[in-house]
């Protein structure tokens, strides 16, 4: 193979080698430098501490393609085949980057407000929905004198429609949840008063499968299953003694915006 | 090895292997950079945490990236010696390439490990889910290149790999330098850069 001898000729001797690992080492250390807090130096460096990082890879890259992998020496074409799929992917990159930010950084709200519900997963969800409450045993709150109350959350926004609902301590609290959303699914969780971040963090980790609610959670009063879109659920509890509760939809993200006191006095 | 004796004849004159290895690196800079844009789009979007500032260690994964560094440097002199006829010097650098992978990759498995104690998973949230996926494929890639440095040192040892089957050695070199560059962008946008990320950018809920 011709080009093979050709490349003999060319190819760095051991003495280059070893000076382009010193070379990587070194911007590797440099790297390292400008972003360790305790030499101090990415605070001077402001705005153009990711320029800087993103050079210094660059020049690694580049380095390491054309001594290493010797495109330098090598013939042109393998050179444009690389480069070819590289910008491809950097344009793939910067489509992404690009589609995506100039979303206003909000995916999910806009999604959101573009979504098309899909009849018959609807359909599919409903129908889970109808046999677990059934197994929860909430049909058993035909008892006398209990406080129903009904919550709804607000269209496809990630709000509840009350901010405050109150009971009186030991009354039988019956809340029917509804949602008219046409994409969302919710849930309604009573929690103790400040932790509801902390009880919806816990129930992202504990999965769909728990109603996004971690079992046997001590700062949770009651809890719905997951209530898919146009549906409705009840969740029947007994009040607790006097104090500042939270109810809150734990499905992960709505946390932040869904959430209400629930007063007990 | 037939394919070293008979002359290879090609339009271009040049190797159809090593075009061909070309060829698969340009394609899986694009699997590659799919995947470092994705973990670049949901950067700072995760809802709950843990979050990279919370978990990641920029000094242990920069000592892991000398050792990846190390090792390209290991497999440059192992095509060097492979091209000298060092029989010895092959199956020695081919073996160094290969050990200090499998520390990269033993390093790897560390932090994966210590990522899953505090609370990290693929479904946990944004940041788990790209950058499991995204660093996993890349140690996948690794793991690859160690089994076949292994492969390429045992054939070595039996005396099946000098000059005139230097392509070999040359493209498994190729392989190699490409994870080590792959690695390169990777440690600086998901360490360097992103390693300090906390909570979410955009407040959620709009």
């Amino acid at each position: 193979m011709a080009h093979e001898t050709q490349q003999d000729i060319h190819h760095p001797s051991t003495k280059q080698y070893v000076l382009i690992a010193i070379i990587l080492f070194a911007i590797t250390i440099v790297e390292f430098l400008l972003i360790w807090d305790r030499v101090g130096i990415q605070d001077d460096l402001g705005s153009a501490k990711i320029p800087l990082l993103v050079g210094l890879s660059v020049v690694k890259f580049y380095i390491v393609i054309m001594f290493y992998m010797h495109l330098r020496f090598d013939d042109k074409i393998f050179t444009r085949i690389f480069i070819a799929g590289l910008a491809l992917a950097f344009l793939v990159g910067v489509a992404l980057l690009g589609l995506f930010t100039g979303l206003n950084g909000d995916q999910r709200s806009y999604a959101l407000d573009r979504a098309i519900p899909y009849v018959e997963h609807a359909e599919t969800e409903k129908a889970e929905e109808t046999t677990t409450p059934a197994a929860g045993g909430t049909t058993e709150t035909a008892a006398p004198g209990p406080i129903t109350l009904t919550i709804s959350a607000v269209g496809d926004s990630l709000a509840f429609d009350t901010s405050d609902i109150t009971a009186s301590p030991g009354d039988e609290v019956t809340i029917t949840f509804i949602n008219p959303s046409t994409a969302n699914t919710h849930n309604i969780v009573i929690v103790e008063d400040g932790t509801k971040d902390a009880v919806a963090t816990d129930g992202t980790v504990a999965g769909q499968d728990n109603n996004w609610v971690k079992p046997g959670d001590s700062r949770v009063i009651a809890n719905s299953v997951l209530i898919g879109p146009g549906d409705s659920g009840e969740v029947t509890f007994t009040a607790p003694a006097s104090g500042t509760y939270q109810f809150v939809c734990t499905f992960p993200g709505h946390n932040f915006t869904m959430f209400g006191d629930f007063v007990v006095n | 090895m037939a394919h070293a004796v008979e002359p290879e004849y090609t339009t271009t004159g040049l190797s159809h292997r090593k075009m061909l290895m070309w060829v698969f690196l340009g394609s899986d800079c694009l699997f590659f950079g799919a995947l470092i844009a994705t973990y670049m789009v949901y950067r700072g979007q995760s809802l709950v945490g843990p979050y990279p500032i919370d978990i990641i260690s920029v000094p242990v994964t920069t000592i892991s990236t000398f050792v990846l560094l190390m090792s390209s440097f290991a497999m440059v002199q192992a095509l060097a010696a492979t091209n000298a006829d060092n029989k010895r010097g092959i199956v020695g650098w081919l073996l160094a390439t290969a050990f200090l992978g499998a520390i990269f990759i033993g390093f790897q498995v560390f932090e994966f490990n210590s990522f899953k104690n505090e609370g990290l998973t693929l479904g946990g949230n944004l940041f788990g889910a790209s950058f499991f996926t995204l660093t996993g494929f890349h140690g996948a890639h690794v793991t690859l290149g160690i089994i076949w440095l292994l492969a390429m040192a045992i054939m070595a040892a039996k005396g099946r790999v000098g000059p005139k089957t230097a392509l070999d050695v040359e493209l498994l070199g190729l392989y190699w330098h490409f994870v080590d560059i792959v690695w390169i962008v990777i440690f600086t946008l998901l360490y360097l850069i992103g390693g300090f990320d906390a909570g979410p950018l955009v407040p959620p809920g709009g």
